[in-house]
């Protein structure tokens, strides 16, 4: 069965998800909005996002800015279309709330976001192996996510929290939250510090350093930065036999390296005490395939009515509820959070 | 189709060139002396590669302790021109066995059980299939202390261990008893380089486990640098325990014969380093280019750093397969 498409937002990420569809081969692009038109593309363009239902699709692929992500993705499921959004879901909890309100409404539809890192090898393998059970109960876990803001930093919408919502952790450091819950549920529990230290003018934080706990009293550390200069993803898990980490993640810049997945199992000594340094298997992951298993998942859960793993409106709302926290955590970032012009949607 | 590194501190030396194994390997070239002088032993004569079947017109070959090898200029792996009858290797390595000379370093052993437990573990949770009953295949007659050692450590696994012995010489009780026991999963760290015919050994198992069993081979490796630059010299090298030298491409070679597939394959080898600095440093006038001075200049650190590339390169001379039937 083939679906037809309709993209909003053809720049990068649309360019992407295109590419993953046409590799699939269950998908038909029929229709992409954009502002900018493709001299090359061999489907309708239009600039009008409402124009893209004339070409009845069978789902929305949603690559726009977060401001505008709540609604294109609450049009299209009032329309009755299957959606595929990308993260971050809009720019606060309240738009994911609005858009699991219209996704109830619709029923049967499917919306999925495109929280694309449960979804990387290193990561999958990193789950079987504490699935199984093998590594015993987990205790702790750390994130690192950074990069160099970049030459457009305080040009780029991204930095607008009126369209972004947020920084580089809203942005960024939000897979890695993403992530800590994947592997152990949600962390209510969150003291932070969120700062500027680079871009002063900018509104949005260039670092967010946040500590949380559990329900189970498993402990999460995350550093989310743009001025880590040196491109970096690095996520460790300590469990009662041993460890497990992946450094490096497959990216369309490559900058983040290769994902290196290291585990360890603890040697014992005669009392039953962990020897230190055990034996490591390091495993090379170099092709990324996130994108072709993103859009596979999706069209299972289209065609099939199989259901969803990654990326389900409730993991975007508990995320979001999670950067939330760690924003208004740090009591200073929360007073200068208040001192902003609010959203535009929320002003009214 | 995975290729991990298994990382670790760099092993002692002593474990291959001490007093211990210095003993071990003259015991071993001794009984192969006395084996080529009897008229009463039976030789095969190859004339093919054992692993990609390539003929052995086009090999190179050298010798050690008399006895003749090839390298295979197909695939790369090392064999003896001739192998004596499985009963007689059997026999050999039982004797051997008995009287204490396995060239085993006592306690310092444990940590290699381990990484033997580990892979399986690892494996199995990876795989998301449970391996809960292990078939050793004569590793416990090589290392003593290894059945107590899965005992102790090796929780939610039942462990059948099949021993060399003389009534048992061939291959024909290995099949017997693992049709018997329809393990999950096959463990053989010690065989490959030492059995006459590996294929016939491999092929046993193949067709005496279930569909889908999980075997976990390990074995000297001829990709190995050791090998490479030492070859026959490598002290590890001992004719009646290398019979056979697979490289990487050659057992792979194997496998699709005997139709298994692979499911990973590494180098976990930690020997080359000190093999070749020990070489190096204690060898007057050896003049290789670059890896001379390579090793006379190397500390610790750089030997640490040229381990862990090997292994990354599938350059070690240790192999390890994990293979599905
Ligand atoms: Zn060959």
């Amino acid at each position: 069965m083939t679906l037809r498409v309709a993209i909003v937002g053809y720049g990068k990420m649309g360019r992407i998800r295109h590419e993953a569809m046409e590799r699939h081969g269950g998908f038909e692009v029929v229709v992409a909005c954009d502002t900018s038109q493709d001299p090359d593309a061999n489907f309708a363009m239009v600039t009008d996002p409402l124009a893209v239902y004339d070409f009845n699709p069978d789902i929305i692929v949603c690559s726009v800015p977060n401001m505008m992500i709540p609604d294109v993705v609450c049009t299209a499921l009032e329309r009755g279309k299957h959606v595929f959004s990308e993260k971050p879901p809009g720019r606060s909890s309240d738009d994911v709330r609005r858009m699991i309100a219209a996704e109830r409404a619709a029923q049967d539809r499917v919306l999925k976001f495109g929280f694309n890192h449960r979804v990387h090898d290193a990561i999958e393998e990193a789950k079987k192996l504490i699935d199984a059970g093998t590594m015993g109960e987990l205790y702790f876990m750390r994130g690192v996510y950074g990069k160099a803001g970049g030459p457009d930093y305080a040009q780029s919408w991204r930095n607008d929290p009126a369209q972004s919502g947020g920084g580089i952790l809203i942005d960024q450091g939000i897979h890695m939250l993403d992530l800590f819950q994947m592997f152990a549920g949600r962390f209510e529990d969150v003291q932070s510090y969120v700062q500027r230290n680079f871009w002063t003018d900018v509104p949005v934080e260039d670092n967010a350093f946040a500590l949380m706990k559990n329900a189970d009293g498993i402990v999460a550390s995350v550093h989310s930065s743009a001025t880590q200069w040196q491109h970096t993803f690095r996520l460790e898990l300590y469990l009662r036999n041993g460890f497990v980490s992946v450094d490096g993640i497959l990216s369309a810049s490559g900058s983040y390296g290769t994902e290196v997945l290291t585990v360890a199992l603890n040697r014992l000594d005669t009392t039953g005490n962990p020897i230190p340094n055990p034996e490591s298997q390091e495993l090379r992951f170099t092709e990324d395939k996130s994108w072709d298993k993103e859009v596979a998942e999706f069209y299972d859960a289209v065609v099939k009515e199989e259901p969803l793993r990654c990326g389900t409106s409730q993991q975007a709302l508990d995320v979001m509820e999670l950067v939330e926290r760690i924003y208004s955590a740090d009591p200073e970032w929360h007073r200068i959070l208040q001192d902003q012009t609010p959203l535009p949607d929320q002003a009214i | 189709m995975q290729t991990p590194v298994f990382l670790d501190h760099l092993p002692d030396v002593n474990t291959v060139t001490g007093e211990k194994p210095a003993r071990y390997r003259l015991a071993r070239n001794k009984a192969l002396l006395e084996l080529m002088l009897d008229r009463d032993t039976t030789w095969t004569v190859r004339r093919n590669c054992p692993a990609c079947g390539g003929d052995c017109a086009k090999s190179k070959n050298f010798s050690q302790t008399l006895l003749e090898f090839q390298r295979c200029s197909d695939c790369n792996t090392i064999y003896a021109q001739r192998v004596p009858s499985q009963q007689t290797l059997d026999r050999l390595r039982l004797d051997i066995i008995s009287r204490k000379e396995t060239g085993d370093t006592g306690n310092t052993r444990e940590f290699e059980y381990i990484s033997l437990m580990n892979w399986i573990s690892l494996t199995e949770a990876r795989l998301q299939r449970p391996l809960d009953k292990v078939v050793d295949i004569r590793f416990a007659s090589h290392a003593t202390a290894w059945p107590e050692s899965t005992r102790r450590l090796s929780h939610n696994r039942s462990w059948d261990f099949l021993p060399l012995s003389l009534e048992n010489a061939g291959f024909d009780n290995i099949g017997e008893r693992l049709r018997n026991i329809a393990p999950r999963a096959v463990l053989m760290p010690t065989e490959l380089d030492r059995v006459a015919d590996p294929e016939a050994l491999v092929r046993t198992i193949k067709h005496s486990v279930p569909a889908g069993t999980v075997i976990f081979i390990a074995s000297s490796c001829a990709d190995g640098l050791e090998y490479e630059i030492l070859g026959a010299d490598s002290p590890s090298f001992i004719p009646l325990d290398r019979l056979t030298v697979f490289s990487i491409k050659g057992f792979e070679a194997l496998c699709a014969k005997v139709r298994l597939s692979v499911l990973e394959i590494s180098t976990p080898g930690r020997l080359d380093a000190v093999i070749l600095d020990r070489y190096f440093k204690t060898t007057e006038n050896s003049n290789i280019p670059f890896w001379s001075g390579f090793f006379r200049e190397a500390d610790q650190n750089r030997l640490h750093d040229l381990q862990i590339l090997l292994q990354r390169s599938l350059r070690s001379g240790v192999l390890r397969f994990v293979l599905e039937t």
